[in-house]
């Protein structure tokens, strides 16, 4: 249907609806915040809450803690963000010197190239990332998609470590989004992981790793 | 939508007497209570649910123009936008795509429009293999079943049923410890993702400001379909629609919360365009479909504050007659107490629906934007008896104004008085009747008239 004749029968639509009327006063102003003291302290809390793992470390410590981690799930490959996106430096390196092989993320726009590139991800059980914020309320992280920074590595790995900066914790979603409202424009995937993959479709129990990774670290470097 | 051969009270028989219910009955009251737990984990509930409300109201109010915004804001970030009709249209233009890029198995992570469009079906058609990743949604296409839920599409299962399926349709050795399923699950599709040439999602919510689609799912395939294959998809009913990213916010604030108690779902995916020439991944085209299919006559009608609903399912946990007879017992797509208002209201059929209710309020109580379910139950009922009621009226007036017509009715409901026989109760009765005893015997009207007793016995005596 062209677009002018579509959304003039929704005009029509509109004109003659008995919908109740809004409430502007509520139109406006932020969500309010529930906590926002000790936000660190409630951001690890709730990163548990939501079967995530929480390490507070140091800028020098945190490559030593990542290597621990591969090696702890025998993770021989990992598929990361460039090591330029990552917020703390000397980690991908310290992974990639250690035995570690490095799984190309960028992948060709052609459809072989594409498909022949994806095969790759069938094995690859480690991914590297930054983000963007956490969110203490729901123990989520903000990812954002960009040059350097494959959507994949949060997707397809059955563990994901996140690096995140102590300094980028917000207390809620929409703390996040009112301090950075053109977060959606300014990248094309904005991705809010909270806690590793999960369902309760079968009779309501709770399984983890269905299709995203299993595992998921919250490195929080201060 | 091509099911509802028979009504509610038809269907909701043989689910109660079948005992799947019982399995609906149990999930749905785990959901409820987890919603209730997070609640009160959430102090600013209430205020936060307010404003959902106020702004679904507001956009939904001004709809024509912030599709306008969004259409035009997905161009500029690199999208297509594509506005169907009707479900044809939107199946038209998805094979016609489908054909073009020489689609040969498409992956789709959950929507429930496009079970309303049924677009597996017109895929299928033209040999797409269509395969749904959510592992409720790949139980129910495994099993040739339809879901029975809005997010927990396979409430009415239980996990030896699944068992069952999975040793038989996948070739694995039989397990019904959901854990082992969900790892089965995770092996067979993650090949499927990695080499799908179309991925098909829904939209949960769409920005109009940036021309985002906000897609949400806690098992991670909703990112892997719109990741991972070259053309993605996105399939949303017009209503769907946000102003800017602060309305986003509040609705993914109560949404989460309202369907399973999580403070956000696991993967909050936020779409922008195709992915730009410097981006390492993502899909190189994004197509956004936004169907009407009916909803605007249903936002020019009684029930249009439906069109505000965010799919969280809430309101078919709490529901009792829900939790009874489970979501098949609804006929459509869309179950429950939101079911009962959007189906009849969208398809324009004066069906039963609206009468599945016990009007006991719960699902406004419950519901993230306050919906008034109940009112516009009571609306619809209305509308439903109002015809048939006019049109028997019409006819008892036609025979009470005409003294001979009055009489010939009199006899002939004489003689059904002694057809009836001595029990003095008609439990089948032809035509219009038929609606009565089906459920219930109808008294048998008596052999001889009020008006020919009174000639008989008494006439003679007054002189009358």
């Amino acid at each position: 249907m062209e677009r002018e004749a579509f959304l003039h029968k929704v005009a029509v639509a509109v004109k003659g609806s008995p919908l109740p009327p809004c409430d502007e006063q509520h139109l406006s102003g932020l969500v309010p915040e529930t906590q926002s003291d000790e936000l660190v302290e409630l951001f690890v809390e709730r990163v548990e809450a939501v079967n995530g793992t929480a390490h507070l470390t140091s800028p020098e410590l945190a490559p030593g803690l990542v290597l621990g981690l591969a090696r702890t799930y025998e993770a021989s490959s990992v598929l990361s963000w460039d090591e330029g996106e990552l917020p703390s430096t000397g980690v991908l390196r310290h992974l990639l010197t250690n035995g570690l092989t490095w799984v190309d993320g960028h992948v060709p726009a052609d459809q072989v190239g594409r498909l022949e590139h994806q095969e790759a991800y069938h094995s690859v059980q480690l991914g590297l990332t930054g983000a963007d914020a956490g969110l203490a309320e729901s123990g989520s992280v903000v990812l954002s998609s960009g040059p350097g920074r494959p959507r994949m590595a949060s997707a397809i790995p059955i563990v994901h470590v996140v690096l995140l900066r102590v300094g980028s914790i917000y207390a809620s979603l929409s703390q996040y989004f009112a301090a950075h409202p053109r977060a959606a424009f300014d990248r094309t995937n904005l991705i809010v992981v909270t806690g590793p993959s999960r369902t309760g479709d079968i009779e309501s129990k709770l399984t983890l790793g269905v299709h995203g990774p299993k595992h998921v670290h919250v490195v929080i470097v201060d | 939508m091509s099911r509802a051969p028979v009504n509610f009270l038809g269907r909701a028989g043989p689910a109660i007497r079948d005992g799947k219910a019982n399995a609906t009955n149990v999930g749905a009251r785990l959901l409820a209570d987890l919603r209730t737990a997070a609640i009160d984990r959430y102090p600013a509930m209430d205020e936060t649910r307010d404003k959902a409300r106020a702004i679904r109201l507001h956009t939904l109010a001004n709809l024509d123009t912030y599709l306008d915004h969004f259409a035009t804001a997905v161009q500029e970030v690199g999208g297509e936008v594509f506005f169907a009709a009707d479900a044809a249209e939107a199946c038209e233009y998805v094979t016609a795509l489908a054909t073009r890029h020489e689609v040969k198995r498409a992956i789709k992570s959950k929507s429930m429009v496009t079970e309303e469009i049924e677009l597996n079906r017109a895929l299928e058609a033209i040999d797409v293999e269509v395969v749904e990743t959510d592992l409720g949604e790949f139980i129910i296409q495994l099993a040739e079943d339809t879901p029975s839920h809005l997010i927990a599409p396979v409430l009415h299962k239980t996990r030896f049923e699944i068992g069952e399926l999975f040793a038989a349709k996948l070739d694995v050795e039989y397990t019904d410890e959901p854990t082992r399923l969900n790892d089965v699950a995770r092996e067979h599709l993650r090949g499927i993702f990695l080499a799908a040439d179309m991925g098909i999602s829904g939209v949960n919510l769409a920005v109009a400001e940036s021309g985002s689609i906000c897609i949400v799912t806690n098992e991670g395939n909703g990112r892997l379909t719109t990741t991972a294959p070259k053309v993605h998809v996105a399939v949303m009913g017009m209503e769907r629609i946000v102003p800017d990213l602060a309305g986003l916010g509040v609705m993914l604030e109560v949404l989460a919360r309202s369907a399973t108690g999580q403070p956000l779902t696991v993967y909050t995916n936020i779409v922008t365009g195709p992915r730009r020439t410097e981006e390492p991944d993502g899909p190189d085209e994004l197509h956004v479909v936004i169907l009407d299919n009916g909803r605007s006559s249903v936002l020019a009608g009684e029930a249009a504050e439906i069109l505000s609903c965010i799919r969280c399912g809430a309101c078919l946990n709490i529901c009792p007659v829900y939790r009874a007879v489970g979501g098949h017992a609804y006929g459509g797509v869309y179950g429950g107490p939101v079911g009962s208002v959007l189906t009849p209201a969208m398809l324009d059929t004066n069906e039963d629906l609206p009468f599945a209710s016990t009007l006991c309020g719960a699902c406004r109580e419950v519901c993230p934007i306050r919906i008034d379910i109940p009112r516009m139950l009571l609306a619809l009922r209305a509308e439903a008896s109002e015809k048939p009621l006019a049109r028997s009226l019409k006819a008892y007036a036609g025979v009470a104004t005409h003294p001979s017509r009055w009489r010939a009715m009199l006899r002939a409901s004489g003689v059904a008085g002694r057809v009836a026989g001595k029990s003095g109760w008609i439990s089948s009765a032809p035509g219009p009747g038929k609606g009565w005893t089906d459920h219930r015997d109808l008294p048998a009207p008596a052999p001889k008239s009020f008006h020919r007793w009174w000639k008989e016995n008494r006439g003679a005596k007054d002189g009358t």
